[in-house]
């Protein structure tokens, strides 16, 4: 067994990572790293195999090929201390529909081994504005507030690296804004995040780092700063309306 | 506590809360089995054959049938907005998943059973007073027989999209050493037999028990990832 070496709670690096569902290659060579307190955008047309790397790099699923390290751990491993650095945030809110948003976060708690459960549920309920409704059933709840939950659960545990999937999808203009708000807030306090979108400006807007995947493959991966938003947008619609890149530019 | 423990305990608290509010699976599995038992009393007359003689199969039926149904409901609870993966995501071992849901589905089976002997009791005019303690012991085995293999195995038809049909399909036959100790127990401490004459099927039952919480233990790692 390799010995994973001091532990950065901080740190994504992927390195030819590989994912085949038969003759489907859902990663395909994936490579790249993000430091303490990035933000990484991906995007991607649908089926580019986006939610497939997240489920590998948060250990929900095994790679075909390749390595992933998180917060310093290998992800294969799936070792419950990588799971204690990470929170996530998918198209489903990972919520029990008839606890109550205090019971389910004490739940999680519990599981995550957190010391004072209720204090802490208590406290990211006030941060996500849900404290007032603390006690009504989950089922109740618009898929906006669902959502300030889910964050509210993926950040119970303060992780020091999160993953978004899809974290708009559905929303209206204000949840979008008051998502937006959260993350802008997690990414002042170093949390270091991945977010696959389709929201191209709303993902340009927040992030330090844009990655395009296009059937499986990496094909952009660059500074935020050092590309043109307009023709990046251009290119997003390019590969999405052909699931393949076509406008030149070298794969990354 | 241990982490590993209080880990088990939260999902038990989880699904109790998720009970009482909901009273779904409870009265789901009483009615079923209520049913069950009212169709095979019209069915059978009591006065050609022996109440003792048929009771055993017809409770067990009764038993099995309807923790199925909360076998099924139990892991589909799981899916629905995604929890498994949020229980997933936790720093948890896959086993104190598995055992968790397996305390809350044995219990959940075992406070519809002590319902439903009453009733059966009445309906087929058995004394089970008088064999209450065996009686118990036999319960216990069988329905934990039946939930350690219906846990690992409703875990794994929850990600099929046939799996309220390939629940049953897996687990009666993998069941049926258990079936058959239970039954025949149950017949014998009706018949007025001591336990020493059953101490077999009390040694088969036992085993069964234990071969299948190892053998879950060994595997849920790999069927809970996807």
């Amino acid at each position: 067994m390799v010995e994973n070496p001091k532990p950065d709670p901080s740190v994504i690096e992927v390195r030819q990572l590989r994912k085949e569902f038969g003759v489907l290659k859902a990663v395909d060579g994936v490579s790249f790293d993000l430091k303490r307190g990035e933000f990484l955008s991906i995007f991607g047309p649908n089926g580019a195999g986006k939610t497939t790397l997240i489920k590998i790099l948060t250990g929900l699923t095994r790679p075909s090929s390749g390595t992933a390290r998180v917060a310093g751990y290998e992800v294969e491993e799936g070792i419950p201390e990588m799971r204690r650095e990470i929170g996530v945030i998918s198209h489903s809110p990972a919520l029990y529909a008839d606890l109550t948003p205090m019971e389910n976060l004490i739940f999680f708690g519990k599981m995550y081994g957190l010391e004072h459960p209720q204090e802490s549920a208590l406290a990211v309920l006030e941060d996500v504005g849900l404290a007032p409704r603390r006690h009504d059933r989950v089922r109740t709840f618009s898929r906006g507030m669902l959502q300030r939950l889910s964050i509210a659960r993926a950040i119970l545990h303060d992780p020091s690296i999160l993953f978004l999937d899809e974290p708009f999808t559905g929303l209206d203009i204000h949840a979008s804004n008051v998502l937006k708000e959260h993350l802008q807030t997690l990414h002042n306090k170093k949390r270091t995040i991945l977010m696959t979108t389709h929201d191209v400006s709303c993902g340009l807007e927040m992030c330090d780092k844009v990655a395009l995947q296009v059937m499986g493959r990496f094909a952009f991966f660059e500074d935020v700063k050092d590309i043109d938003k307009e023709n990046f947008e251009a290119l997003y619609f390019d590969a999405v309306r052909n699931n393949q890149f076509t406008m030149g530019i070298r794969p990354h | 506590m241990n982490l590993f423990l209080s880990q088990i305990t939260a999902i038990v608290w989880k699904d109790f809360v998720t009970e009482l509010k909901t009273r779904e699976l409870f009265s789901a599995m009483f009615i079923f089995a209520l049913l069950v038992i009212l169709i095979f009393i019209f069915s059978v007359n009591l006065s050609i054959v022996k109440a003792s003689e048929v009771g055993p199969g017809i409770l067990w039926v009764a038993f099995l049938f309807s923790g199925t149904l909360g076998l099924n409901r139990s892991f589909v609870l799981e899916k629905e907005n995604g929890c498994l993966m949020g229980l997933m995501l936790a720093p948890a071992d896959r086993t104190a998943i598995y055992f968790g849901k397996l305390i809350s589905n044995f219990v959940f089976l075992t406070v519809m059973e002590l319902f439903i002997l009453p009733l059966f009791m009445i309906f087929f005019n058995i004394d089970l007073l008088e064999h209450l303690l065996p009686l118990l012991l036999v319960i216990f085995l069988g329905t934990l027989g039946f939930c350690a293999l219906g846990t690992l195995l409703s875990s794994l038809a929850s990600n099929l999209k046939t799996r309220e049909i390939m629940l049953p399909i897996l687990l009666y036959p993998l069941l049926v050493p258990i079936v058959i100790g239970v039954v025949r127990m149950t017949g014998q401490i009706l018949a007025g037999e001591p336990l020493s004459e059953m101490m077999n099927w009390i040694g088969l039952t036992a085993s069964f028990d234990i071969i299948y919480i190892g053998v879950s233990i060994m595997t849920i790692d790999h069927i809970l990832e996807e």
